[in-house]
């Protein structure tokens, strides 16, 4: 019997009621860990790891964004430059983890170095969406082997990072829970740096459940992290309540408006309806279309311009791939240029341009005022309501072959809107809540900043009216 | 063309912290390379910044003590370059927040007092320590990470002289302030002096160059005195100064081109995210400052108007802080200004000089020292006992006491014992007594020697003296 096919939570109730071991729970991982290679979700798929059986997550196997540092364990980025590289300490997240006695099965593919939002540039190759077989679509990234691994349970969870959307687009795209928690809530140290100010430590879980009982494990101050928040912990779980009676839901017209795709509108109609069944109320608010169109542009600009500062360790010196050169000046630019994609190397292009002296003013230092302002708009709405919500995105996961339209709103909105959570550290949580075809749409709420128990209710109950707990996208059988 | 050299000097100090500027690494000097390297000094991806507290609280001395406006939030920005010996390929420093603004430091030249001023004082990270051969470089990160302060002076030093007497004074208060080993030889303190020539009384500033690589004060003399002459003879053949770093090279005590400067140097300065600004409350700034020890300039006026010292006298003890330190130990022991300091410059410092010692590193303590100022003061020794004990107490780790039991160094001072050792010195010496009642009373010394003889060495010349006096009164 499978047990895998279960929650998280209920996986621990079997291994505690002894219906199942954590042997025969990591070996079936495993096992599906290797069945499921055509996906191509993992840079690294490793043995059993000792565990502590007097922890909570015993015997729990879990999947691993391969930008976490893990000691002993190749740690690549999905990136050339890294592709030899063995840290010697592990992130805290990971510490965590082994404390909570979870088995780590395997590091997974991700955008290179976190830097882009299809899953296609790892350096181990692209990452498929396991809701179609044919593998034409994308699963979203940039943390897209944990999604995949999660939706096609071969492990009950996996960690990501969160630095625009890069979990809570592709849990949209695998039919899955993705939660980036409050900025500070969780530990970054550890987790490589794309965008300092933005990034998030962020999970997958297919029950809104799990990833409450999660962040209750994961969150926490710690003295490797100035920027980790020092606020107690929570009992998400327990203090659990799903009575969205006379709660306060804003959805923004705007972003909304730009969307065209059916499947998405009619599923959100269907969300706002099980909300106000609930007593809840759900209202219209109205931002700014400027500054809706400005999240993307300050979004690139502040993430190009730290990624720019945060990758230029990665020189061919000191631990990174090497290439040789007359002098260090070649050497860096010789393994610069070859160990990094072109993906990567546009962004960090943008970012020294944006951070130039010539620039600076007039681009990075505004990004940072336009950052606030939306910002302060976002918090001036949950003066008045408890969470906004809004589609994960305007439609279901591309195929690699088609692009969309890049500069119509639809794309720049529709698409990118996601990142408001990040520029203002919102907690901010992807579930799913309809299906275009075969493949699963995702609806995303955000709440203030530190007010992840609402989120969680909020999410909870609207999970309860839908069809989707605990989804996972299971092969044709032939 | 009347000309002057208008200087003004940038000061990077290693502060004497445990451990790195934003890592536990140890900071020490001299270690196994690369045996004191945490991960962030690699710059391993991954890892984050922690501020150093004791690094913060000893700028805010430094500040405090060179009359700076205190930032009461630390702020810290990230300066981006690419360098084999920047780990991170960015330098976390202060750019537009220093945390200490305009502030002075007072020099005397030529006898009268002048104030320099000091632009700014900020806190930032060392790079690693490159050691370049023919064909490979060594790289050791011991150093990558250290904690420094850079003091940047305003242009108002105008003579060779006058930039060694503001470093040397600002050495003085960073050692004695405790907050680093100033020590130019070991790096633990580097000066850049940027310098131009005008002409007198101009306020347009000529073409500036940067001078490197000067390890110790006399360096910097002459490499100052160099580049005036350089740049003034350009001057007058009518050339310009290009705009440049140059290098001091020892061998020929010259300047030399190390790059041209480009104007262009860009270091896409932004606000460090990992540390968010960090705000330093008045209670908190005025508890680090209560801790502030006296700097040479207060020393000094203590020395000389409270203890009664020669400026001389104090001018020397303060020359080196380990030794002004143990003057200021051995004062609170015991109150005798004067003697300690004439031990302490006499043959105290005669030793250590032979020996090369520091004074922390002899047998002599200042409660040892103040035991034997006691026991010279209540005469239970004589000075030249003293001498004798001091120079065991230097050689040994013995005690005063023990060492004046071993010696067998009692002075009598017993005034019934002296006289009866004056009077058999009297009556054997008649001819010298007759000398003396004749008029030669230079004699009298030869007759304290010889009690002096008598008891050997024991008794209390100046005791002996007077009572010698007074039993030849009485033959009289």
């Amino acid at each position: 019997m499978s047990y895998l096919n279960k929650s998280l939570i209920d996986i621990i109730e079997a291994l505690k009621n002894k219906q199942v071991s954590a042997k025969e729970l990591v070996e079936e991982s495993l096992l599906l860990a290797n069945k499921y290679s055509k996906y191509n979700p993992f840079v690294t798929i490793l043995g059993d790891t000792k565990v502590n059986s007097e922890a909570p997550l015993y015997g729990v196997p879990y999947a691993l964004k391969d930008n976490f540092s893990t000691k002993d364990i190749l740690t690549t980025g999905s990136s050339n430059i890294l592709k030899d590289y063995i840290p010697v300490f592990d992130a805290t997240v990971v510490e965590k983890l082994k404390e909570s006695g979870a088995t780590l099965i395997g590091k997974t593919v991700l955008d290179e170095l976190a830097m882009g939002g299809t899953g296609v540039s790892g350096h181990t190759g692209r990452v498929y969406n396991p809701y179609d077989p044919s593998l034409n679509t994308i699963s979203g990234g940039s943390s897209a082997g944990s999604a995949v691994a999660v939706a096609l349970g071969i492990v009950p969870f996996a960690i990501g990072s969160d630095t625009g959307d890069s979990v809570r687009k592709p849990a949209a795209h695998c039919g899955i829970v993705g939660i980036k928690p409050t900025y500070g809530r969780i530990s970054r140290y550890g987790l490589f740096p794309f965008a300092t100010s933005i990034d998030h430590v962020a999970y997958f879980t297919r029950t809104v459940r799990d990833s409450a009982f999660l962040l209750s494990l994961l969150e926490g101050s710690d003295n490797k992290d100035a920027t980790a928040s020092t606020r107690e912990g929570h009992n998400y779980l327990k203090d659990l309540n799903t009575d969205v009676k006379g709660k306060k839901i804003a959805v923004i017209s705007e972003i909304v408006d730009c969307i065209s795709e059916p499947s998405i509108l009619s599923s959100l109609d269907n969300a706002i309806s099980i909300y106000k069944e609930g007593g809840a109320t759900v209202e219209r608010v109205s931002v700014d279309l400027n500054l809706l169109r400005a999240i993307l542009p300050v979004y690139m600009i502040i993430s190009c311009s730290e990624a720019t500062s945060n990758n230029a360790g990665l020189d061919g010196i000191n631990f990174t791939s090497r290439e040789e050169g007359n002098d260090f000046e070649e050497v860096m630019i010789n393994s610069r240029s070859k160990g990094l994609g072109k993906s990567v190397k546009n962004r960090l292009v943008l970012g020294a341009y944006c951070l130039d002296n010539e620039n600076i003013e007039n681009v990075f230092i505004k990004a940072q005022k336009v950052r606030s302002l939306i910002t302060e708009t976002i918090n001036n709405i949950f003066k008045d309501y408890d969470a906004i919500l809004l589609p994960a995105s305007a439609d279901a996961a591309p195929t690699f072959d088609t692009l969309s339209d890049r500069m119509s709103d639809e794309c720049i909105i529709g698409e990118n809107h996601l990142a408001i959570a990040n520029l203002g550290g919102f907690p901010s949580l992807t579930l799913p809540y309809g299906f275009k075809g075969n493949l699963p749409l995702g609806v995303n709420l955000t709440c203030k900043a530190f007010d992840e128990q609402t989120l969680f209710n909020l999410s909870a109950y609207l999970e309860s009216k839908l069809p989707y707990e605990n989804m996972i996208a299971k092969e044709e059988e032939k | 063309m009347n000309l002057e050299p208008v200087i003004g000097i940038e000061v990077h100090c290693e502060l004497k912290t445990k451990t790195k500027m934003f890592s536990s690494a140890p900071v020490s000097f001299n270690a196994v390379p690369n045996s004191l390297v945490q991960p962030l000094d690699l710059a391993l991806p991954g890892t984050l910044p922690r501020v150093n507290k004791r690094a913060v609280e000893m700028a805010l001395l430094a500040s405090k003590a060179l009359n700076m406006e205190i930032d009461n939030e630390l702020v810290f920005d990230r300066k981006n370059y690419f360098y084999t010996d920047l780990a991170k390929g960015f330098q976390i420093t202060q750019d537009k927040r220093p945390i200490g603004r305009n502030g002075y430091l007072e020099i005397e030249a030529d006898g009268s007092y002048k104030k320099i001023r000091i632009n700014r004082l900020h806190m930032e990270e060392d790079t690693a320590k490159q050691t370049h051969f023919d064909d490979y470089t060594l790289i050791d990160y011991n150093r990558s990470g250290n904690p420094l302060i850079e003091i940047v002076s305003g242009p108002d030093i105008r003579s060779a002289k006058e930039a060694c007497k503001y470093i040397e004074n600002l050495r003085a208060t960073l050692l004695y302030l405790g907050v680093s080993d100033v020590k130019m030889e070991e790096g633990s303190m580097r000066c850049d002096i940027n310098i131009s020539i005008k002409e007198k009384g101009s306020s347009v500033l000529g073409t500036k160059t940067e001078i490197k690589n000067l390890n110790s004060i006399s360096n910097v003399e002459k490499a100052i005195e160099y580049e005036i002459e350089r740049q003034s003879k350009l001057l007058q053949a009518g050339k310009k100064i290009i705009q440049e770093t140059r290098r001091f090279d020892e061998e020929s005590k010259t300047t030399v081109t190390m790059r041209v400067k480009n104007d262009s140097l860009n270091y896409k300065y932004f606000r460090e995210p990992n540390i968010a600004p960090i705000k330093l409350s008045d209670e908190y700034i005025d508890q680090v400052l209560s801790d502030m020890p006296l700097l040479p300039v207060e020393l000094n006026k203590i020395y000389t108007t409270k203890y009664n010292l020669s400026a001389y006298d104090s001018e020397q003890l303060l020359l080196n802080k380990e030794i002004s330190d143990f003057f200021n130990e051995c004062v609170k022991i015991i109150n005798e200004p004067k003697l300690i300091t004439n031990f302490i410059l006499g043959d105290v410092l005669a030793f250590l000089n032979k020996r090369g010692l520091p004074i922390s590193e002899c047998n002599l303590t200042p409660n040892k020292l103040a035991d034997l100022i006691k026991s010279l003061v209540s005469n239970a020794i004589s000075s030249k006992q003293a001498k004798i004990v001091l120079n065991e107490l230097l050689e040994s780790d013995k005690s005063v006491e023990q060492i004046i039991k071993e010696k067998g160094l009692v002075q009598i001072s017993d005034e019934n014992e002296i006289r009866t050792l004056v009077n058999i010195v009297l009556s054997d010496n008649k001819n010298a007594v007759k000398d003396y009642l004749g008029g030669k009373t230079n004699i009298l010394g030869f007759l304290v020697g010889q009690v002096m003889k008598l008891s050997k060495g024991k008794a209390n010349p100046e005791l002996a003296n007077t009572l010698i006096l007074e039993e030849i009164n009485k033959l009289n």
